[in-house]
C-alpha cells in the first residue's frame, strides 16, 4: 500500500485528452463503486427472496435507522486521510448525548440543546488534534487516552442514570422534511457537502497532501499542524451532529458508551475506501459502507441466516469487500 | 483469492456440522433442563433441597460489627443496576452497621469483573454482593473470597452454589416466563405469532427465560407461534432498528414483540410507537417502570413485567447482614429483610424475593426507578 | 542514536513504574505483598502474551485489531473440540491453538498476498471470527473441566502462577528476538521504511506473515489460559482485549508508525497499567476513576517522554 498514494486527480485541463467518463468514474470512486454494487447487489437478492425487503418502511429503517453512524465516518473519513485515527469517538458521542439531553430536559432552549453537543464536541476534539499536531503523541496514543477518560468520566458524572422525559421538539430525528426522515436528509447532505468540499475546497485538498506525506505537504507551504487541528475540530463537528440524530431517536437516552461504537465507524470510514496510511478515499465512500452494514445486517434476517452465525456472515460479506477491491486494484496497476 | 474463500468456506461448513441440532428449541434459548409452570395459577409444589451453598472458611465473628461490603453488579451505567445499587444503599443506611459501595465494570465483561472482585478480596471486605456476568467463570474467585473468610451473596445473576453462600432470587425463571407469555397471549390471543429481541444469546438469565417461555409457551398456549429471537446487545438504537427490522419483515403476521432486557422493551416500544403500530403490536418485555412510562401512558405497552430492582437490592444487604450475624444459617426457611418481612428460602440456598409485578397503566406511576 | 532514545523512554517508564508502586503501596499495605503481586501477574498473563506478539506487529508499521476475537475463537473451540468431538482434552487444546495460529497465519495471507492495509484486514477478520466462535457455540458454554485442566489457569508452580512463567518465558524469547537477532533487526526496518528494506533482499513478506501468524499463536495460547482460568467457555470471550494489549504496547515506547519498540517496553507499559488498576481499586478509587486516570496517563508518560527526547536531542 505504501508504494501506491492515489490522489484524486485534478480537473483537467481544459481541452487536454480527457480520458473516457466511466474510466474516469473508476479511477477516482472505485471502492466506492465496489460497495455501492454489493449494496445493490444485495437489494436485489434479498428483494427476491421477500419483497417486503424494498419497502418503504425498512428502507426508512435502513437508511434512517444508521445514519448517524454514517455522519460520524465522515468525520473519521477526513481524520483517517489526513493519516490519524479517532478511536476515542464512540466514547465522546456517548460524552455528547448526555449533554445534549441534560440540557433539554432541564428546560433550556431547544436549540441550545442541538448546539452544544457540535461545540463541546469542537472543544474536545481541539484538544486531541492540539496534542496530535503540536505536542507530536501519536493520535492513536491521544485517542486510547481519551476514550478512557470520556468512559471514566461518564459514568461518575452520570452513575449511569437515564435521560427520560425528553422534551417533544427535541426528538429531531423523528420528523421528516418533505416525506423524508431528517435522518436520511442530514446524512445526504452532509455527505454530498462534504465530499465537494473536500474534493474541490483548497482545504480539502491540501489534507490528501498531509496524509500522503506530511513532510512534502510542509515543504510546499501547507500549514500542516494548524490544518490537522482543524480536522479534529470539524470530525468534532461532525461527532456532534452524528450525537444529535443519536440521542433524538428515542425517548430514552442510555448514559452509556455505546458499545463499539467507534469500531463501527472505523469500520464504515476505512471499508468506504480510506485507506489507514492516510492520503486517499472519500466521505461518499464512508456513508456508502455504513449503508452496506445496515443492509447486511437487516438483509440477514429476511433472508433467515442462523441468528447464531449472523455475524460471521457479516465479517465474511466485509472481508469479500476488501478483497474485491484490492483484486480491483491490482488489475488496474 | 480461492484459497481463502476456500478455506473459509471450510470452516463455515465444518462448524456447521458440529453445531447441535436443535429442531424444537428457540433460538436464544439454553439447553438446561425446564420446569414451566401449571397454566391456571395453581402455586408450583416445591421439593425440599438441603442447603447447597458454600460457607467462608474461618470467618471472624461480625455479629453487630459494622461490615465492610462492596456490591459488584454486571455492569455500572444503566438503570437496572443503578436501582439494586439504590436498594442496597437505602438498607445499609437503615441497618446502620453497614457501610457499602457499588463498583462494576463499565462493560458486561467476565474478566473486568473477575478482576474488580479479586481486588476487593486483597483490599479486605467483609462482604460481597455480586450480580454475576458468568456463573461459572465468576466461580474461582467467589470460593478464594470465602476462603478469605469473606461473606458472599448473590443477587439478580447466579453463580454456581457452592461458589457463594446464598443467592437472592428476584422471581424464578418459570415464574418470570408464565408472567411474560400469559401477558403476550392475552394481548395478542392465543394464536399470535411473536418475535423476541434480546441483548446476547450468551447472557444466561435471558438464556434461561427464553427457554422457560418455550417450554411454557408448548404447555399452555401452543397456538402462538414463535418467529425468530433477534440479538440487540445493550444498545438502545440496536434493538430499535432490529424491532424495524422484524416489523418489516412480517408486517401484519408480527403480533407481538417480546423485549428481554431494560435496554430492548423501552427500544422495542419505540419503533412500534413510530412505526403507528401501537394497539397492532404488542410489547411485553422486562423493563423498569421510569423508562416505559411513555409507552405505557400512550397506551402503545400495556404490561411490563419486572420485579422491583430497589426490592433486590435492599434484600440482598439484607441476607447478606443476616450472613455474617449468623442468624441465617444452612437450615433456615426464612430471613427476616427489613420492610420486606420474611421471605422463604428455596432450592437449598436461595431466598426467593416474591413473584414478579406486573406494571400497567394503573400502577406504574406509583415506581419511580 | 536510536538506541538511546529508546532507552530514554523505558527508563523513564521505569522510574515512573517505581514511584507509582511507592505511591501505591502508602495508600494501601495490603498493595506491596508478594500474594498479591503474584496474583495481579496471573490477571495480567493474557494481556501480556498478546502484548509481546503486538510489539512485533506494530515494530512493523502494522496493527493486529483480531487477537480479541482469535482468543474467543480459540476459547470456544477448546470446548467443543473437547465436548462435542471427544477429543482428549490437552489434544483438544492443541487442536484448537491451530486454528487460532491458523486464523493469524490467514490475516497475515491477507495482509501480504492482497497488500490489503492491516488495520482494514484485521478489523474485517474481528467480525468474521468472532462470528465464527458465536455460530460454532450456538451460544452454549462448556464447562465442567477435569480439575487438572485448572493447573494452567488457577494453579501454581514453585509458588508462582503456572501461567506467569509463561509470560516470563515468552518475554525473555521475544526479547532475544527482537533485540539480537536478524530476523528482529529484519523487524525495525521494515517499520522504518518498509520500501527500502524490500530493495535491500529483506523478506518483508515471510517476515510479516510470520509476525501475525505468532500474533494469532499468542492470542490463541491466551484463550487457552483464558478458559482454564475461568473454567468455562463463552463466544465473547476476550471482546475489546485488543484495546488493552495496544495500550500497554505504545505505553512502553513502541512508535505506532513502527521501527522502534522494545519488549520490556511493553512489559513495563503492562506492569504499569495493572499496578494502576489494582493499587487504586485497593486504595477505595472506583472502577471508573481508575479508567480515567490510565488514560490520563497514557497521554501524559507518551507526551513527557516526547519532550524529554526533543530537549535531550536539540
Amino acid at each position: 500500500m505504501s508504494a501506491v498514494v492515489d490522489l484524486p486527480p485534478t480537473r483537467p485541463a481544459s481541452g487536454a485528452q480527457r480520458p473516457g467518463f466511466f474510466r474516469r468514474l473508476f479511477a477516482d470512486y472505485g471502492q466506492e463503486l465496489v460497495v455501492l454494487a454489493a449494496v445493490v447487489a444485495l437489494f436485489i437478492v434479498v428483494t427476491m427472496v421477500n419483497p417486503r425487503f424494498i419497502s418503504a418502511n425498512n428502507l426508512t429503517t435502513i437508511f434512517s435507522g444508521n445514519a448517524y453512524i454514517a455522519v460520524a465516518a465522515i468525520g473519521m473519513a477526513m481524520v483517517i486521510i489526513t493519516g490519524h485515527i479517532d478511536v476515542s469517538v464512540g466514547a465522546l458521542i456517548g460524552v455528547l448525548a448526555t449533554i445534549s439531553g441534560t440540557l433539554a430536559v432541564a428546560g433550556y432552549p431547544i436549540w441550545i440543546a442541538w448546539l452544544a453537543p457540535v461545540l463541546v464536541g469542537m472543544a474536545v476534539n481541539a484538544c486531541i488534534g492540539g496534542l496530535v499536531a503540536y505536542a507530536r503523541i501519536p493520535s492513536i496514543v491521544v485517542t486510547l487516552g481519551a476514550l478512557s477518560i470520556m468512559r471514566g468520566g461518564l459514568i461518575s458524572v452520570t452513575g449511569g442514570t437515564w435521560i427520560t422525559n425528553l422534551p417533544p421538539s427535541f426528538l429531531i430525528a423523528q420528523k421528516s422534511v418533505l416525506g423524508l426522515p431528517v435522518p436520511l436528509v442530514v446524512m445526504v447532505v452532509l455527505t454530498v457537502l462534504a465530499a465537494l468540499w473536500m474534493r474541490y475546497s483548497a482545504f480539502g485538498r491540501s489534507l490528501y497532501a498531509i496524509g500522503g506525506n506530511a513532510e512534502a505537504a510542509l515543504a510546499t507551504g501547507i500549514p500542516v499542524e494548524r490544518r490537522t487541528v482543524a480536522v479534529f475540530v470539524i470530525h468534532g463537528a461532525f461527532a456532534g451532529l452524528a450525537t444529535i440524530l443519536f440521542a433524538t431517536q428515542l425517548q430514552v437516552i442510555q448514559s452509556t458508551v455505546p458499545p463499539n461504537l467507534e469500531l463501527t465507524v472505523i469500520t464504515a470510514a476505512v471499508i468506504g475506501g480510506v485507506s489507514i496510511l492516510g492520503g486517499s478515499g472519500t466521505v461518499i465512500g464512508s456513508t456508502l459502507a455504513t449503508i452496506l452494514f445496515a443492509t447486511i445486517g437487516s438483509a440477514l434476517i429476511f433472508v433467515n441466516v442462523s441468528a447464531y452465525w449472523l455475524r460471521a456472515v457479516i465479517g465474511l460479506l466485509i472481508l469479500a469487500t476488501v478483497l474485491a477491491d484490492m483484486l480491483r486494484r491490482r488489475g488496474r496497476i | 483469492m480461492h484459497k481463502i474463500v476456500l478455506s473459509a468456506l471450510l470452516a463455515l461448513s465444518f462448524s456447521t456440522s458440529l453445531s447441535h441440532a436443535q429442531s424444537a428449541a428457540w433460538t436464544g434459548g439454553d439447553d438446561l433442563p425446564t420446569n414451566p409452570l401449571a397454566c391456571d395459577a395453581t402455586p408450583a409444589t416445591v421439593a425440599a433441597k438441603p442447603y447447597d451453598g458454600g460457607s467462608p472458611t474461618n470467618a471472624p465473628d461480625r455479629k453487630g460489627k459494622t461490615l465492610k461490603v462492596v456490591d459488584v453488579p454486571k455492569l455500572v451505567g444503566i438503570g437496572y443496576f443503578n436501582a439494586t445499587s439504590k436498594g442496597i444503599a437505602d438498607a445499609a443506611k437503615e441497618i446502620g452497621t453497614m457501610d457499602a459501595k457499588t463498583d462494576g465494570p463499565s462493560k458486561a465483561n467476565i474478566d473486568d469483573q473477575i478482576t474488580l472482585i479479586d481486588n476487593y478480596i486483597t483490599s479486605g471486605v467483609d462482604g460481597i454482593l455480586f450480580a454475576a456476568n458468568d456463573p461459572v467463570a465468576i466461580a474461582p474467585v467467589l470460593k478464594k473470597a470465602l476462603a478469605a473468610g469473606i461473606n458472599v451473596v448473590g443477587y439478580d445473576a447466579n453463580s454456581t452454589p457452592d461458589a457463594r453462600q446464598w443467592f437472592v432470587n428476584q422471581a424464578e425463571f418459570n415464574g418470570i416466563a408464565k408472567a411474560m407469555v400469559d401477558s403476550m397471549a392475552k394481548e395478542t390471543g392465543e394464536d399470535g405469532a411473536f418475535a423476541i429481541v434480546t441483548s446476547t444469546f450468551t447472557t444466561p438469565n435471558q438464556a434461561r427465560w427464553i427457554a422457560e417461555m418455550a417450554a411454557y409457551q408448548a404447555k399452555c398456549h401452543p397456538k402462538m407461534k414463535w418467529l425468530e429471537t433477534v440479538e440487540a446487545q445493550e444498545d438502545n438504537i440496536l434493538s430499535f432498528n432490529q424491532t424495524n427490522t422484524l416489523l418489516n419483515k412480517y408486517g401484519d403476521e408480527l403480533k407481538g414483540v417480546f423485549g428481554m432486557t431494560s435496554v430492548a422493551t423501552p427500544a422495542a416500544a419505540d419503533a412500534v410507537t413510530q412505526a403507528n403500530k401501537c394497539g397492532k403490536v404488542a410489547v411485553v418485555g422486562l423493563a423498569t417502570p421510569n423508562a416505559m412510562k411513555p409507552y405505557v401512558a400512550a397506551d402503545c405497552v400495556k404490561s411490563v413485567v419486572l420485579w422491583n430492582p430497589v426490592d433486590l437490592g435492599y434484600a440482598a444487604a439484607h441476607v447478606l447482614r443476616a450472613v455474617a450475624d449468623g442468624t441465617l444459617a444452612p437450615g433456615a426457611t426464612s430471613v427476616k429483610a427489613g420492610k420486606l418481612g420474611d421471605l422463604s428460602v428455596i432450592n437449598g440456598s436461595e431466598i426467593l424475593l416474591g413473584a414478579p409485578t406486573v406494571f400497567t397503566k394503573d400502577n406504574i406511576n406509583n415506581f419511580d426507578f | 542514536m536510536n538506541w538511546k532514545s529508546l532507552l530514554r523512554h523505558e527508563t523513564f517508564l521505569a522510574l515512573l513504574l517505581v514511584v507509582v508502586l511507592i505511591v501505591l503501596s502508602f495508600q494501601s499495605d495490603r498493595f506491596f505483598t508478594v500474594s498479591n503481586l503474584l496474583n495481579q501477574g496471573r490477571l495480567m498473563t493474557e494481556i501480556g502474551l498478546i502484548a509481546i506478539a503486538m510489539t512485533f506487529v506494530i515494530a512493523t508499521g502494522g496493527i493486529d485489531l483480531s487477537v480479541g476475537s482469535i482468543l474467543g475463537l480459540t476459547a470456544i473451540l477448546t470446548g467443543v473440540f473437547w465436548q462435542n468431538i471427544g477429543m482428549p482434552l490437552p489434544l483438544a487444546a492443541i487442536a484448537a491453538i491451530a486454528v487460532g495460529t491458523l486464523a493469524g497465519f490467514a490475516n497475515g495471507a491477507i495482509i501480504t498476498r492482497f497488500n490489503v492495509p492491516p488495520l482494514i484486514a484485521t478489523l474485517a477478520t474481528l467480525a468474521l471470527y468472532r462470528g465464527l466462535a458465536e455460530g460454532i457455540s450456538q451460544a452454549r458454554s462448556v464447562r465442567g473441566y477435569p480439575d487438572w485442566f485448572y493447573v494452567l489457569g488457577q494453579g501454581e508452580v514453585l509458588g508462582v502462577p503456572t501461567q506467569l512463567w509463561i509470560l516470563a518465558a515468552a518475554a525473555i524469547i521475544a526479547s532475544i528476538i527482537l533485540a539480537y537477532t536478524r530476523w528482529g533487526r529484519t523487524v525495525y526496518a521494515i517499520g522504518s521504511n518498509e520500501v527500502a528494506s524490500r530493495f535491500s533482499g529483506l523478506s518483508v513478506e515471510k517476515t510479516k506473515l510470520a509476525l501475525y501468524t505468532a500474533s494469532g499463536f499468542a492470542a490463541a495460547v491466551a484463550g487457552v489460559i483464558f478458559v482454564s482460568r475461568v473454567s468455562t467457555t463463552r463466544s465473547d470471550m476476550g471482546t475489546g482485549i485488543e484495546l488493552d494489549a495496544i495500550t500497554a504496547v505504545v505505553l512502553g515506547g513502541t512508535s505506532i508508525f513502527g521501527g522502534r519498540g522494545t519488549i520490556a517496553g511493553t512489559m513495563i507499559g503492562l506492569c504499569l497499567i495493572q499496578a494502576l488498576k489494582n493499587g487504586l481499586s485497593l486504595a477505595g478509587v472506583k472502577g471508573d476513576g481508575t479508567i480515567m486516570l490510565i488514560g490520563a496517563v497514557l497521554i501524559l508518560a507518551i507526551l513527557a517522554s516526547n519532550l524529554f527526547e526533543r530537549s535531550g536531542t536539540r
